[in-house]
């Protein structure tokens, strides 16, 4: 029963939070745009900020796009370095109204290395206003850092329960300084790079030919953060439905031990039972003596299981690369695993009813006979 | 009173009693004795509500017993009835203790200052952790006798008490359900051969089964 419980649990809570925050995490945008690879790659690195990016694309081609009439707006992200594995983010000011931001305290960036930091990360580097740190090389702490030119904290967000709360975000500028040669960057020359262009359309009628014209025509890649989010989940839910089956296979056997126990049981203690019945205690007492026995073990166990199943999830969350980026304080699964709890100890509970009858109806005149 | 009118019970066609009657009066005794085999046992159980019979009634004061549904026959027999099984009946897994406390619970009583006077009186106080299953044929029947009488019982039912007891351990078997009997102001029904049994309680009415009354 514990390990039937901990896999549910396990499998719902994996399967719900991971989707609730791959949900989340994307602010309406239609399309990206980066450089050619995976497109899941391409999605997961610049919306989810999980893998690392393709590539790079020309900083001029980007605005090209921006420009084109399908495109209601676009916001160019870069990406490169992190501070304790919190991602910096090079963008312009925009990529803050996707997630509706607002700062809980200082002000947005005005000149290059500023940075307004996710409340996330406040909290968890104790990173305060007009504070500096160095980024390290790469998107995952390496030790490899920009010492000679550090970040200054002038504005924290408020959480917005998005992955816009673990990043570090800053201007493109900051950026280039970091890892452009320095000409390129005051003559906002064609060699300028950026990691990807997060695009939302005028129109819906876009949807299939804009990343027709990105892919064919271009050196670029478009891809669709939803449709290449439900590939990924289709592939995942696969996997999701195997261990589902695997949960109620075991969840049944349990059962199963459950009623041959309690069966065992009685049949072992039926003297004992009918002894009880010679002193006084009526057939419904005993009943309920049976049931309340089989409900103790579902109860506890079912319960253990809940609680295993939230503890392994808590430490593969920790140790997972997709863990610190789940959006916390979502209770919409809590209902999905009480049903499931409600619907075991209802089975459990009708489980219990047949070694219940089968003591309910015992006949204690020949069961202290033949005993 | 109890009344117990044409009372005939049949097993697979073969009729085992037939047309018993007898009365008892509060606080009187009666004797049951047959030879083997002759329904003694079967009789005893009909009288405590363990089984149906095939005709007749049982009656205790002014309930009929079998008109009685299942749980209220349990109830009544937990309440007013004291039984001393040949076999015992104790649960084996439980100690002394236990078999009483759970005797007294069935009678529905939270209290559980009197199991040790009933220990005591039984001689079984300082044994009363130990498992049944460890005690003496004779330390069982000292239990049986003391759980029949937890509660308040008026009707005190033994059935062969002195059936495996040596003449010391006869004597107090019976010396005690007496005493306990005469304690509770209960009527004593008793199934025994024993002649020493029938020597020291004087009965007021003995049933021969198996005999033209």
């Amino acid at each position: 029963m514990i390990l039937g419980v901990t896999i549910i649990t396990l499998s719902v809570l994996v399967n719900q939070i991971t989707k609730n925050t791959f949900t989340k995490n994307n602010p309406d945008l239609d399309v990206v745009v980066g450089a050619k690879g995976s497109p899941l790659q391409l999605v997961l690195s610049s919306i989810h900020h999980i893998d690392i990016p393709t590539g790079n694309i020309s900083y001029k081609n980007a605005k090209k796009i921006m420009k084109h009439p399908a495109i209601k707006f676009g916001v160019p992200i870069s990406l490169g370095d992190n501070f304790q594995n919190y991602r910096i983010v090079g963008t312009d000011k925009k990529f803050l109204k996707l997630y509706d931001a607002e700062l809980e305290i200082g002000s947005m960036w005005e000149k290059p290395m500023q940075s307004v930091i996710g409340s996330n990360v406040a909290n968890f580097t104790k990173l305060k206003i007009d504070k500096f740190f160095v980024g390290s090389h790469g998107l995952i702490d390496t030790g490899d850092i920009h010492s000679e030119q550090p970040y200054k904290v002038v504005g924290i967000l408020k959480k917005t329960g998005t992955i816009l709360d673990n990043l570090i975000i800053t201007s493109l500028d900051s950026v280039w300084n970091l890892h452009s040669n320095q000409n390129d960057i005051l003559k906002k020359s064609d060699s300028l790079e950026v990691t990807a262009l997060l695009l939302k359309y005028k129109n819906k009628t876009s949807v299939f030919s804009f990343p027709r014209l990105i892919n064919k025509n271009t050196s670029m890649q478009a891809a669709s953060p939803n449709l290449e989010i439900s590939k990924l989940f289709k592939l995942t839910g696969e996997a999701h439905k195997i261990i589902n089956y695997l949960s109620i296979i075991i969840v049944s056997l349990s059962f199963a031990g459950i009623l041959f126990t309690l069966l065992n049981n009685i049949n072992e203690r039926k003297y004992d039972l009918a002894i009880l019945r010679t002193l006084g205690f009526t057939r419904e007492r005993i009943f309920s003596i049976i049931l309340i026995e089989g409900m103790t073990v579902s109860i506890l166990g079912s319960f253990i299981g809940l609680i295993l199943g939230g503890i392994v999830y808590k430490c593969i969350e920790f140790f997972s690369l997709l863990g610190r980026n789940i959006v916390t304080g979502q209770l919409n699964f809590i209902y999905e695993i009480l049903t499931i709890w409600f619907v075991i100890l209802i089975i459990s509970f009708l489980t219990c009813l047949i070694p219940g009858i089968k003591v309910y109806k015992q006949n204690i005149r020949n069961t202290l006979l033949n005993s | 009173m109890l009344i117990c009118e044409n009372l005939s019970f049949s097993i697979d066609g073969h009729k085992l009693l037939s047309n018993i009657d007898f009365k008892i009066k509060k606080e009187k005794d009666l004797l049951i004795t047959g030879p083997s085999g002759i329904g003694k046992t079967t009789l005893l159980s009909i009288l405590c509500g363990l089984q149906i019979p095939t005709e007749g009634s049982i009656r205790y004061n002014d309930i009929s017993l079998y008109s009685l549904s299942e749980n209220k026959i349990d109830e009544f027999r937990g309440k007013q009835l004291g039984i001393v099984f040949q076999s015992f009946n104790l649960i084996n897994a439980f100690t002394i203790k236990q078999n009483l406390q759970i005797a007294n619970t069935a009678e529905g009583s939270k209290d559980t200052d009197h199991l040790y006077d009933l220990l005591e009186r039984v001689g079984l106080a300082d044994k009363s952790h130990i498992k049944v299953s460890n005690l003496s044929i004779g330390e069982k029947q000292r239990v049986a006798v003391a759980r029949a009488f937890i509660g308040q019982p008026k009707w005190i039912f033994c059935d062969e008490p002195t059936s495996s007891l040596d003449d010391k351990n006869t004597d107090i078997i019976t010396n005690l359900i007496k005493e306990e009997s005469l304690r509770h102001k209960a009527s004593l029904i008793l199934i025994t051969h024993d002649k020493r049994v029938q020597s020291i309680l004087n009965f007021n009415k003995i049933l021969r089964l198996g005999e033209v009354l």
